[in-house]
């Protein structure tokens, strides 16, 4: 006996430790969401392309697209072009789209649709980028001019990071007369970007041009410049006019370097438009579909790899354990009586049909209506089978009878019934009226409030949609589930209601 | 909730046993499945009595099948008394006992004229399992109908009172009268309102019952008082008892026993699952004494003996015996 009580304890630490350990691994280092709640942002970007065909030459248009390397996954990417060959190439860290015509004319429309969202796994890959480069060659006054701007600047800066921050603010400083002659009156972003580069390059630190797109729904707009450098470890990124340092998370990089985002041959007015908008995608959703595009496969051997149709049919059955779990915890340690084992269960499968309060008020008029007619087949002295096989043909044309009153009625619930289980019912009835006849009516209801007391509580956590989540998401919950009833399986205390049936000793003892 | 929590104390401390633990410790420790068949059919249970050489009331015949229930007015003979049973009956339902008959009539104990078509009926359901644990197929059991002892007279309504005694690996553990009342129906079981009341294990006297749960000293219907009477052949009811493990090879056991005014102590039946209400009967919990028993036979194991029914009965009384009423 003690070596089994060992054996069971051991078996009941096994089942929890593994199944605590198998959800904390999916938590933590999968990090699939605890909640169905949480939700990531999609975003929906739209590049279109306007421009004017020449009729005479071939049109080759060449577009920056985002690279898509660092914070963001793809999740669909499409051209869409009439007519225009499509190929997409990488180069130094750009990525380019390519249509090609061999005759077009008039106004042509291209569109890049782009579908994206932040990149699930926090893996960062290992980033390389140059930390030096020669000066760029500069003459005259403009040489005098940033010499005398690199002095102030380096005495105000430790490290990459200040000196380009000190930089850009001088740049930006319209008193300063040396950054004034640097600009030459263009106040532009770009102008301001060339002229930090040449003062950076003359310190051999290297800059790179962002151009970058906000991710803000509905707002029209144009790639936004920003610079960056790296200084060994990272790329540092620095709005141009303000010094600003660090890309808001809310950028998007579409190119770097210094050429323009789009160039047509054999087409003029070529023109861009962005515009965006985003959803919500449940997060665990999201991830199926990156996972795609990703080499996160965890969800590979979840219940979110079977079909659509299957999971669905899963997500109830998890909750089953859930349920059986309410009647043993209600009948072996409150001591509340239902009929048979597990018919609150399968009432509380079929409560899902019909709702909670329809479905009570559907068993309780269905089981009285079948009692009447069983108490009744017992003056005719029949045998079991043939009287079960009465009682549920009764019960099939009873549930007909009030899905088409109340379809008549209106209501529709009333044909949720047809997925009633009436074998559930027959048994139920039958059950109940055994019960009836050997214990008295009073045992007998208190045995069916029982059963639908256990139903109900068994419907509503098994319906609860986080816990189903939970379930399906963490399966190995199941385990500790189990741990728990092996517990109960050796559970010798008393149950609840026997605290009220033993009182009489009690009494005793005061007395 | 505080209040519950005291209640659990007390009665912890009291050894009131609990279905779980009753489950957990005993039958499911003691019990083993496959010999269940034994006391779960009683027809089985009979024919190991018999050859046993334990008395059980007499057998007059077993139907089988529909087409045998012909056979019954030849089962039956010339006896104008007798008890049908299904064999694998629960709690005394199906049970029909017909005290008397008249040509084609029969007059059960409580009045009730019923005719052949009607017996026949029942025999039937009880052949379609409607009365058997898990509704299979069954058998019923003609029998032997007993008559209480007039002892019983004064504190008992109608139908046949029996003792129950709890048996645990051959000692008996507690033992209870079950009286009928008018509420019960003649039926002798305490879930449908009979009477159940404690009895000194040493000496057969009868303590204070428990009716519906509380604990009385008269009984409803006859207002007699039920404490204080003496069983007679109370030894032989306690062997009886503590043979019942060497008949059925269960370590847990109720086992149900009537007084006939002809035949003595008769056995009825066995049972797997023995109800707990015997412990407000005896206002006693049953977990102490099992205790002590178990501790007894781990004592016999370590000197590597074992007793006979009659030593096992000599030790239950010594153990238990001789309860002064508080």
């Amino acid at each position: 006996m003690r070596s089994l009580t060992l054996h069971l304890k051991v078996l009941i630490t096994v089942l929890v430790v593994l199944g605590i350990a198998i959800t904390a691994y999916q938590i933590f280092a999968l990090g699939i969401p605890v909640t169905e709640d949480e939700t990531d942002d999609l975003w929906n970007i739209d590049a279109k392309v306007e421009f004017v065909a020449s009729a005479k030459d071939p049109v080759k248009v060449q577009m920056f697209v985002p690279p898509l390397n660092r914070d963001y996954v793809s999740l669909n990417e499409s051209f869409i072009s009439n007519n225009y060959g499509v190929s997409v190439n990488r180069a130094d860290g750009n990525r380019k789209v390519t249509w090609s015509a061999r005759r077009a004319s008039g106004n042509q429309t291209l569109y890049y649709r782009l579908v994206l969202t932040k990149r699930y796994s926090t893996e960062k890959a290992k980033i390389k980028g140059p930390t030096f480069r020669d000066s760029l060659a500069v003459e005259g006054p403009e040489k005098i001019a940033a010499e005398a701007l690199m002095a102030p600047i380096r005495q105000h800066s430790a490290d990459v990071e200040t000196f380009v921050s000190e930089t850009i603010k001088r740049v930006n400083n319209a008193n300063d007369d040396n950054a004034k002659l640097l600009l030459a009156g263009d106040n532009s972003p770009l102008k301001k970007a060339q002229v930090i580069d040449l003062l950076l390059s003359i310190a051999h630190v290297p800059l790179e041009k962002v151009h970058t797109i906000r991710l803000v729904a509905d707002t029209p707009q144009s790639p936004e410049l920003w610079l960056r450098s790296f200084n060994g470890n990272d790329w540092l990124y620095f709005n141009p006019e303000t010094g600003e340092q660090g890309l808001p998370s809310d950028r998007l990089l579409w190119w770097t370097g210094d050429d323009n985002l789009i160039t047509v041959d054999g087409g003029k007015k070529a023109t861009v438009t962005f515009s965006m908008n985003n959803s919500e995608m449940n997060a665990i959703r999201l991830a199926k579909l990156t996972d795609e595009n990703t080499d996160a496969d965890f969800l590979e051997y979840s219940l979110y790899g079977l079909p659509l149709q299957t999971q669905q049919t899963f997500m109830i059955m998890v909750m089953i354990p859930i349920g059986v779990l309410v009647i043993l915890v209600l009948r072996n340690l409150i001591g509340i009586q239902t009929l048979g084992t597990f018919t609150p269960v399968l009432i509380a499968l079929a409560f899902r049909e019909t709702q909670l309060g329809f479905g009570i008020i559907l068993f309780t008029v269905i089981t009285a209506l079948g009692l009447s007619l069983r108490s009744y087949l017992e003056h005719l002295k029949l045998q079991m089978l043939p009287r079960l096989s009465v009682v549920l043909t009764f019960v099939v044309v009873l549930i007909a009878a009030i899905s088409l009153f109340s379809h008549k009625l209106g209501l529709e619930r009333g044909l949720s019934v047809a997925l009633f289980p009436m074998v559930i019912l027959t048994m139920t009835i039958e059950r109940l009226s055994i019960t009836w006849e050997e214990r008295g009516g009073g045992h007998a209801m208190k045995v069916a409030v029982g059963t639908l007391f256990a139903a109900s509580i068994a419907h509503l956590l098994m319906t609860v949609p986080e816990a189903v989540y939970f379930v399906f998401t963490f399966p190995a919950v199941l385990l500790i589930l189990v741990g728990f009833m092996l517990a109960m399986g050796r559970y010798r205390g008393y149950r609840l209601t026997e605290l009220v049936r033993f009182k009489a000793f009690l009494k005793k003892a005061d007395a | 909730m505080f209040g519950l929590i005291k209640t659990w104390k007390a009665l912890e401390a009291r050894g009131i046993m609990g279905i779980n633990r009753r489950n957990a410790d005993y039958v499911l420790k003691y019990n083993k499945r496959h010999l269940y068949p034994i006391v779960d059919d009683k027809i089985i249970t009979k024919e190991r009595a018999l050859a046993a050489g334990i008395h059980v009331p007499e057998m007059y015949g077993i139907i089988e099948t529909e087409k045998q229930i012909e056979k019954l007015d030849e089962i039956i003979g010339g006896r104008s008394d007798f008890v049908i049973k299904p064999a694998q009956g629960a709690g005394g339902d199906g049970i029909l006992v017909i005290a008397d008959r008249f040509e084609d009539r029969y007059r059960t104990v409580s009045g009730k004229i019923i005719s052949h078509e009607e017996i026949e009926h029942q025999i039937s359901s009880i052949l379609t399992g409607l009365y058997s644990l898990g509704g299979h197929r069954d058998r019923a059991l003609i029998e032997y109908r007993v008559t209480p002892d007039q002892i019983f007279k004064s504190i008992s309504y109608e139908g046949v009172p029996d003792i129950r005694i709890i048996v645990l690996m051959g000692y008996p553990v507690m033992a209870m009268l079950r009286l009928p009342t008018r509420q019960s129906g003649g039926k002798a079981n305490l879930h449908q309102g009979a009477i159940g009341v404690g009895v000194d294990l040493a000496t057969g006297l009868t303590l204070r019952g428990t009716w519906l749960n509380k604990i009385i000293s008269k009984h409803p219907d006859t207002t007699n008082a039920v404490d204080g009477v003496q069983l007679p052949n109370w030894d032989g009811f306690m062997k009886l008892a503590a043979s019942c493990y060497e008949l059925c090879g269960l370590g847990y056991i109720g086992v149900d026993m009537v007084l006939d005014q002809d035949k003595g102590p008769l056995i009825l039946e066995l049972n797997a699952r023995p109800g707990l209400n015997i412990q407000i009967a005896n206002d006693c919990g049953l977990t102490q004494r099992t205790h002590a028993i178990e501790a007894h036979l781990e004592m016999l194991a370590k000197e590597g003996r074992s007793e006979d029914a009659e030593q096992r009965v000599k030790v239950s009384q010594g153990l238990f015996g001789h309860v002064h009423p508080q």
